[in-house]
């Protein structure tokens, strides 16, 4: 919200300078963004160069057809010879004029100048010249009883401060410059001004028909009838304040009630009131009915929508928006103007539906004081009739019972315990008192209507006190009794697998847990996602990874080796079972992959097992090994080139490491070591011809090293040979040459039978 | 006899140390040790025993010195012949060694200091139900962060969740008072992603619940940890803020860690840095996971892993950490 200071004087007195008011503001209250300068700057004098003209002469420019050339008293002497470009004036005019030497807003300084061969000694001002206005089809006139040479800032807001203000879900009351200059005053201790507004005389006796349908969602609505409306432009003061608010400037009758908006925090609306066809009702929307909002959407309503109607049609989205249907024009002479009470809720889910935002929706959303419509009613009916010379003619008002004000049982003491401060019994009543709070001698604590929603305990009233002395709050730590921090088994384990690859010479990544596809047809998917980049909960880590990989490659980055470890979300929901997995991508063959797999193993003191499988058709070469799988992709899978990849499940890899590590002898007695070689068919595998050579020879065989594979000369066809080295090697003695060919004739007995496999010479 | 009082043996062992720690070894061995030397004429005219103790002491010190000296000069030869002229400045062998993800560095640094203040690490899982990420944590039913537009829900009552604290809800309602613990992890908001927004970022939330606990303990542990994290001389400050499961919730800014709090472009010239929302646990907190708030306290706070790494290493894009360009992860 933005928040010109001039308007927020007129409620409170201002002590601090605004830099110091921003900055305590930013302590107790809301943040402050920024603060702005709006308009003409007042430094060096310079207000005095903005003055009242009277314009003496006015004729067109004797060189140029689109110029005016003009003689202004500007009430320094002679009348000052101006060059102007607006028509919209002659002579006998009262005109805002700016003389040489002033720096007018975006920093632009005017000088004495030549236009066309006729001297300008300073310029005529038109409203977006100020920014007191958007209009820039001619300049501005003034009141014709204003003197020439009268400083033009005694009759228009030439410039001013303007705090950007950003308020928090549980301060709607902050969303006016009212409630502000009340949190002023509870901080500063200045006076404040009473609510402005009183109501003018009523000048007549209509009957308005009202309805409410649903009490719930509008507890309140009051409707105002206004005859002889003269709607036209707002005042400069007027115009001035919304433009320093943000808001741009319509009508008299719209700026009103933006003005008393902006003022007060309940939002109001006026309806041309020729347009309505009987009263107004306040009901849910008919199913299909249509609305064309005032921003041209034509729009289907809902029938959760709770809508304003007459007797006929819409001619609002309640809270959000009113219709073109009803909408006040330069021609309207009868006005039915607007205040009410929306719930929360209802204006959120609208909102939501139709993807709108407003001011007024943004202040209900937030929940607006209830009692403060009677009171916007009341100071909105008073402009009407000051501002665009309107007569009161009728009201009514529904309402469903108010809900009892909220009574707090406090004890002062509650903050101190809570805040960590000593904050004084006298210090926390004055500040209630001035946040609008009543409290009684033993401190049952009333709350104003403003804050009901936000402050319904006591430590809500806490909170209210202790807002005030943040900055004081000493810096203590918890006085525990017990202490302790450490990681858990198992983060300790992630760690040490993150680590090791690491040191493996792999990257870590961090790839998105929503992908555009996965996997597994049973991978929870978002019903309303992002994107269609991120819509599967995935259930591997290998569909990021691939990603990442291919953008090293589309980057240029050669040798790949990337690792995650994240979570996966195992269907079937609605809450998936979630786990933890280390994942890899690496540049290269499976061997390079298992080689790293091999390493974490290893780091785990687990003893991995691959086995062949078949795994998905995405994968060439695919092993599984305990708690999880290391595979090639199949050639155009994934990027261009060679890519392996390993994924395990961290539980179920962690649930294998060992309790504790025992000690092992180191033996003394020397290995003997040979290598054997095998012919044996294509398909047997490697890991098979050594995992059965250990169980021929027992525990005497205390290595067993694969070496190679080889087809080719001196193979037959079919065949392969298959190479490994052994070390036999007891704990008890010095093994001798029978013993080492004792366990040799064992392993190719037992390769023999199981395999077919020949010693080769 | 004369030459031997002639002789003064300590100059002479002198002498001869000196010349056998030079370079011309066996000449010194054969002018101070060998059969024409002095002491070996000395020696052989001895009839005294205090002279022979004398010289028998000299000749072994000065036997003992040659021997050492032998070695020294045979390591000086044996290492000259091994050095072959090395270029030093060549590159050694390559070792491969990959990265940690800087925020997984920064991740474990921020678990380390917590850790060392005593607290526990919890990990738990990214999708919760509604009553884990709102109705605990006392959000009304109107609060923005519930909608649809904000949140990724699998379904009315699942969501992935938009902070950590739904760790701190288990934590709760598992774990008996005291609880100090930590919860870094994933959280998801819908926001379009940009340089400085990203629909999956990296929380910490933090909490403890104990007896007595206040917003000046709050504060004094944020100053603890950000001192930690940025340097010994950072200050903390407390602004009043809005959260449904703090009452009362505070900001809280630390001073720039980039310009010590002068101003600078990244403090935005206010000398300091929004880091984090936090506050005092909201009673109804406490009676929901069935604690009572008479007997038990406590504060939590929360901050983004990305905002600290972007802010101490100068990072401009947030989508950086999600691309994984190896030349960016090797940097850190």
């Amino acid at each position: 919200m933005k928040v010109p200071v001039s308007w927020l004087r007129e409620y409170v007195e201002l002590t601090l300078p605004v830099e110091e008011l921003a900055r305590r503001l930013v302590f107790t209250s809301c943040e402050v963004d920024r603060i702005v300068r709006r308009g003409v700057v007042d430094v060096d004098g310079n207000y005095g160069h903005f003055v009242v003209g009277k314009v003496v002469e006015a004729a067109k420019h004797p060189n140029a057809d689109k110029l005016q050339l003009t003689k202004v008293d500007v009430g320094d002497g002679e009348p000052r010879s101006i060059v102007c470009g607006a028509w919209n004036f002659g002579a006998g005019a009262t005109v805002a004029v700016v003389t040489p030497g002033a720096v007018m807003p975006g920093d632009f300084r005017i000088e004495q100048r030549k236009l066309r061969g006729e001297v300008s000694d300073g310029m005529i001002l038109s409203e977006r010249e100020l920014e007191l206005g958007t209009d820039h089809g001619g300049i501005m006139l003034l009141a014709d009883e204003l003197a020439a040479g009268t400083p033009l800032a005694d009759v228009l807001p030439l410039g001013d401060d303007i705090l950007e203000i950003e308020t928090l879900y549980n301060r709607p009351d902050l969303t006016s410059i009212y409630g502000i200059a009340r949190e002023v005053a509870a901080l500063t201790g200045a006076t404040l001004e009473p609510v402005p507004g009183a109501d003018p005389a009523r000048d007549g006796d209509e009957a308005f028909s009202l309805a409410i349908d649903d009490l719930d969602a509008c507890p309140r609505f009051i409707a105002r009838v206004f005859r002889d409306v003269a709607v036209g432009d707002s005042p400069a003061w007027l115009k001035g304040r919304l433009m320093g608010a943000g808001m741009r400037p319509i009508s008299n009758v719209v700026d009103i009630t933006n003005y008393v908006m902006l003022a007060l925090g309940s939002p109001l609306h006026a309806y041309d009131g020729d347009t309505l066809r009987g009263g107004i009702v306040v009901r849910r929307a008919g199913p299909k009915e249509q609305l064309v909002t005032l921003d041209g959407t034509a729009r289907e309503l809902d029938p959760a929508d709770l809508v304003i109607a007459d007797h006929e049609r819409p001619i609002g989205l309640a809270g959000v928006m009113g219709g073109e249907n009803t909408e006040v024009s330069a021609t309207t002479t009868s006005v039915v103007l607007e205040t009410a009470n929306f719930e929360p809720l209802t204006v959120i889910r609208s909102g939501e539906r139709h993807r709108m935002r407003s001011e007024a929706q943004t202040r209900w959303e937030k929940g607006v004081d209830p009692e403060a419509a009677a009171l916007a009613a009341t100071y909105a009916s008073q402009l009407l009739v000051e501002i665009a010379g309107a007569r009161w003619t009728g009201e009514t008002e529904l309402r469903a019972e108010p809900a009892p004000p909220t009574r707090i049982a406090y004890r002062p003491q509650y903050a101190n315990a809570t805040v960590g401060l000593e904050i004084s019994e006298d210090e926390q009543r004055e500040r209630l008192a001035r946040l609008g709070f009543h409290i009684t001698d033993d401190w049952e604590v009333t709350v104003p209507t403003w804050r009901a929603r936000d402050v319904r305990r006591d430590i809500d009233v806490v909170e209210e006190v202790g807002r005030f002395r943040l900055e004081d709050v000493p810096a203590t730590l918890p006085r525990r009794q017990a202490m302790y921090g450490r990681l858990t088994h198992e983060q300790r384990l992630r760690r040490l697998v993150a680590d090791v690859l690491v040191g493996a010479g792999m990257y870590e990544a961090y790839t998105y847990s929503l992908q555009h596809d996965d996997p597994d047809p049973n991978a929870l998917e978002l019903p309303e996602p992002l994107s269609s980049q991120q819509r599967v909960l995935r259930t591997t880590l290998a569909t990021g990874l691939l990603g990442a990989a291919q953008h090293n490659l589309d980057m240029g980055n050669g040798d790949v080796a990337l690792f995650e470890i994240a979570h996966v979300y195992l269907p079937p929901g609605p809450v998936p079972d979630e786990h933890w997995r280390v994942g890899g991508i690496v540049q290269g063959d499976y061997f390079r992959a298992r080689g790293l797999v091999e390493a974490v193993f290893a780091a785990l003191n687990v003893e991995p097992t691959f086995t062949r499988a078949d795994l998905a058709r995405e994968l060439a070469v695919a092993a599984t090994v305990q708690s999880g799988w290391v595979a090639t992709y199949a050639p155009g899978v994934g990027p261009e080139g060679e890519w392996s990849a390993f994924e395990l499940d961290l539980a179920e890899l962690f649930a294998l490491v060992p309790e504790r590590v025992t000690y092992r002898d180191v033996i003394t007695y020397p290995p003997v070591r040979q290598d054997l070689a095998f012919v044996v068919d294509e398909a047997v595998p490697a890991g098979d011809l050594i995992a059965a050579a250990r169980e021929a020879a027992g525990e005497e065989l205390r290595e067993a090293r694969f070496l190679s594979d080889y087809r080719g000369d001196q193979i037959p066809a079919g065949k392969k040979s298959v190479a490994f080295s052994v070390a036999f090697q007891s704990a008890e003695r010095t093994l001798s040459d029978d013993d080492a060919a004792r366990l040799r004739a064992a392993i190719v007995s037992e390769l023999q039978s199981r395999f077919g496999a020949e010693l080769r010479g | 006899m004369d030459s031997l009082a002639a002789v003064d043996w300590a100059a002479y062992e002198q002498q001869a140390l000196s010349a056998i720690s030079g370079d011309a070894l066996e000449d010194a061995r054969v002018k101070y040790l060998g059969r024409k030397s002095e002491l070996a004429q000395a020696l052989r005219g001895v009839r005294d025993k205090e002279s022979g103790m004398l010289l028998n002491g000299v000749k072994a010190r000065l036997e003992a010195a040659v021997t050492a000296r032998e070695h020294q000069l045979e390591l000086a030869a044996r290492r000259a012949a091994a050095d072959s002229g090395v270029d030093v400045t060549i590159p050694g062998t390559p070792v491969t060694r990959g990265r940690l993800h800087l925020l997984t560095q920064i991740r474990r640094e921020i678990e380390d200091i917590f850790l060392g203040m005593g607290y526990e690490v919890w990990d738990g899982p990214e999708v919760v139900t509604v009553w884990e990420n709102f109705d605990a944590l006392n959000t009304d039913q109107g609060h923005p962060s519930r909608s649809k537009l904000d949140t990724f829900y699998l379904d009315d009552d699942t969501l992935l969740r938009t902070q950590t604290s739904p760790d701190q809800i288990k934590a709760m309602l598992t774990r008996t008072p005291p609880i100090y613990m930590v919860s870094p992890g994933r959280v998801y908001r819908r926001d379009t992603p940009d340089a400085t927004h990203s629909p999956t970022f990296q929380q910490v939330e933090c909490l403890a619940v104990d007896r007595g606990i206040t917003l000046a303990d709050l504060r004094g542990t944020v100053q603890q940890y950000f001192r930690q994290l940025f340097g010994p001389d950072r200050d903390v400050r407390m602004r009043t803020s809005f959260f449904p499961f703090t009452e009362p919730s505070v900001e809280f800014d630390v001073t720039c860690f980039l310009c010590d709090g002068r101003g600078c472009a990244v403090c935005k010239h206010s000398g300091w840095i929004e880091m984090g929302g936090a506050g005092w646990v909201d009673p109804d907190v406490f009676r929901t996971v069935g604690l009572d708030p008479d007997d038990w306290q406590g504060f939590a706070f929360g901050f983004g892993i990305e905002r600290i790494a972007m802010l101490r290493h100068g990072l401009p894009d947030l989508r950086a950490f999600w691309e994984n360009d190896v030349r960016i992860l090797g940097q850190f």
